[in-house]
């Protein structure tokens, strides 16, 4: 690397010494850009780390695996009704359905209804199943105790929900007319689940009146291709419309495309005040190089290379850019990581899900952040490279 | 003591114009000139008669339109700019009228930026700017800063800036045109000093007829040409 042998790299170095301990002579001009790279990241990160949580939340809760079936016309768990008699077809029907059957040929299948429930003040989610729901969904894991136990008014809470509404191991909590025990909580890799309290379907038909009812009917299917297939057994059965929607599409569709829109919106924001934050980098740098005009001449009087005067200004606008992004980073980090926010979910429950600030995110936004000094530096770099030498002679130093 | 006979320096139908307002001004039209090695040649003319252009083409930091310039076995006219940026680092040194140091480094910092377009040590760098400063009479002076040195002080930092390096070639462009004549009188003996004792060749634009008589010979440069030649005693 001819490039890098010593004394070029030692050039350089100079070049960027004297630049960046010249600084404090362009203070305010300097601290200006890296706010504006800061500003840039900061915006960015906000947007992009709000559809990532929203889609954590979301995405993690559905799985293409699992088929939810919806009775009555209607693709989404509100208003649906399966009828008993239907589920007893189901039950019944032989052949290859595309989904899951037991040891004994029966369906691995999971009645269910959500009902809203008044915790605190706050309306939540209680999903009432058979004792083998927790096992037809994807990622979840006992993070304490058990599953609730068939008939008993028992119910799992998602760590979510057991931290931020206190429900801890063994309390009992008044759901309706009954007080509940909780028996266990689950993780769900924060995810939506994570918003809901699960409990025995007879339990919570018994407490909330709902004899008979079934809203869903979750099936676990022997490949995500096999919805399908599913769907034209459903449709053989005549006596209500049935649809079977994967779980994943039941939950994007619930959120609509939430968080493709926030993307939708953050990306021409950050873009367009990128713009102008490198607007900003090319006039700073464009000011550093005039300031330098002698100095620069000088050292290349002195036989520095161009390559030095370039590298110099150059990454001058990196240094001054990365800390842009340094700033940025770290500010969005503390501002957004972690920051609950909630929104409507289904049943007018509240559906919580948490700003994500991933590596991702971080690198993206970075990336962002530094491309404006790389973008905005190389010309001012270009001219410094420029400069009539012979200024540096007539110049008053 | 003997001068080589061979010119050291060699210009031949040097020919410069410069673009002013859109009409080509002629400094030079066939200036010829040669300097042996050892000389001590002081330049003189009025304002806008081409000496400072004269002494960057020596730099090769300008071109000229057309001629032959050849310092040494070098052809500066044929030169590129890259390699003419390197020529420079390893052959002459340049004293300018202002000093041209950076401010933000110090006196050391200042005189070892020549050295650091060579492959040496950082140790040997340490004792070549030593050696310089102690020549320069600002030995314990390492470690201030620009700012806080006179003119005279700062002149003889870039003197020892434009040596450090060991060239054969010193270009100055009026070195002592903002001292004081004390100041002036202590850099001209220095200049004097390294022509006669460490036999380096010395370029010198002046407007400072007492700054001349320190030269071996003096050039007067009128409207683009030397009109007189005056040798020392
Ligand atoms: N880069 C340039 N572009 C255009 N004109 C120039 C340039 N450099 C010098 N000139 C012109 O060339 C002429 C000679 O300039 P030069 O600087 O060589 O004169 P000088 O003898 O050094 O004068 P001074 O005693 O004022 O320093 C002047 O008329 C000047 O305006
Ligand atoms: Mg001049």
């Amino acid at each position: 690397m001819p490039i890098f042998a010593s004394t070029h790299r030692r050039q350089a170095l100079v070049m960027i010494r004297t630049n960046l301990s010249s600084l404090p002579r362009r203070f305010a001009i300097s601290a200006s850009m890296a706010l504006s790279v800061a500003l840039v990241v900061c915006v960015l990160a906000g947007f992009l780390s709000m559809a990532k949580g929203f889609e954590r939340a979301l995405n993690g809760a559905g799985s293409h695996s699992i088929a939810v079936v919806l009775g009555g016309g209607t693709n989404q768990e509100t208003g649906s009704d399966i009828p008993a008699s239907v589920i007893r077809t189901l039950d019944a029907m032989t052949g290859d359905m595309g989904v899951v059957r037991d040891a004994g040929g029966k369906l691995v299948s999971s009645r269910e209804i959500v009902v809203p429930v008044d915790v605190r003040q706050r309306t939540l989610a209680l999903r009432g199943m058979d004792a083998i729901g927790p096992s037809i969904r994807d990622g979840i894991t006992l993070s304490a105790g058990r599953v609730f136990a068939p008939g008993a008014r028992e119910i799992v809470v998602g760590d979510r929900l057991a931290g931020e509404f206190g429900l801890g191991m063994g309390d009992t909590v008044r759901l309706g007319a009954v007080d509940w025990t909780v028996a266990g909580h689950f993780s769900a890799r924060g995810s939506a689940f994570e918003s809901e309290l699960w409990a025995d379907l007879d339990a919570v038909r018994a407490a909330f009146d709902r004899q008979g009812q079934v809203q869903s009917l979750k099936l676990r299917l022997t490949d995500p291709a096999s919805l399908n297939r599913l769907q034209e057994f459903l449709s053989t059965i005549t006596e209500t419309p049935l649809v079977a929607v994967s779980e994943a599409d039941l939950y994007a569709a619930q959120s609509g495309r939430t968080g493709s829109l926030i993307r939708l919106f953050g990306w021409p924001i950050a873009l367009l005040m990128a713009v102008g934050a490198t607007a900003g980098a090319l006039n700073t740098m464009m000011s550093s190089v005039a300031d330098r005009t002698v100095e620069i001449a000088t050292v290349r009087a002195l036989g520095f290379s161009r390559l030095s005067a370039f590298l110099g200004t150059w990454i001058e606008a990196v240094v001054l850019a990365s800390a842009g992004v340094v700033l940025g980073l770290f500010a969005s980090w503390l501002a957004f990581n972690g920051w609950q926010a909630s929104t409507i979910g289904a049943n007018n429950t509240r559906m919580a899900f948490q700003l994500a600030v991933t590596r991702d995110i971080l690198l993206t936004t970075g990336l962002l952040g530094l491309a404006i000094g790389i973008l905005g530096g190389a010309l001012p770099a270009l001219a410094a490279t420029r400069l009539p030498l012979t200024t540096a002679l007539r110049a008053r130093g | 003591m003997i001068q080589d006979i061979a010119p050291y320096i060699a210009l031949i139908g040097i020919r410069k114009a410069y673009r002013i307002g859109g009409e080509m001004m002629p400094i030079f039209s066939g200036l010829d000139l040669t300097i042996p090695r050892g000389d001590f040649v002081a330049v003189m003319g009025p304002s806008g008669s081409g000496k400072s252009t004269l002494l960057n083409m020596l730099a090769g930091i300008d071109r000229p339109d057309a001629g032959t310039l050849s310092i040494g076995t070098s052809r500066l006219d044929q030169m590129g700019e890259a390699a003419r940026s390197a020529w420079r680092a390893h052959n002459m040194g340049i004293v300018f009228q202002f000093y041209n140091l950076l401010p933000m480094l110090n006196a050391a910092e200042n005189v070892e930026l020549p050295l650091l377009l060579k492959p040496l040590s950082r140790k040997e760098r340490r004792l070549r700017v030593e050696r310089v400063l102690d020549l320069v009479g600002l030995s314990g002076w390492e470690k201030q800063y620009p700012a806080m040195m006179s003119g005279g002080q700062q002149q003889r930092i870039g003197i020892a800036r434009a040596i450090v390096s060991d060239p054969g070639l010193l270009l100055c462009d009026e070195p002592t045109g903002d001292l004081d004549r004390k100041s002036a009188d202590e850099v001209l003996d220095m200049l004097r000093f390294l022509n006669r004792e460490l036999e380096k060749t010395i370029v010198m634009v002046t407007h400072d007829p007492q700054a001349a008589l320190y030269a071996r010979r003096t050039l007067h440069l009128d409207k683009g040409d030397f009109v007189e030649e005056k040798r020392a005693a």
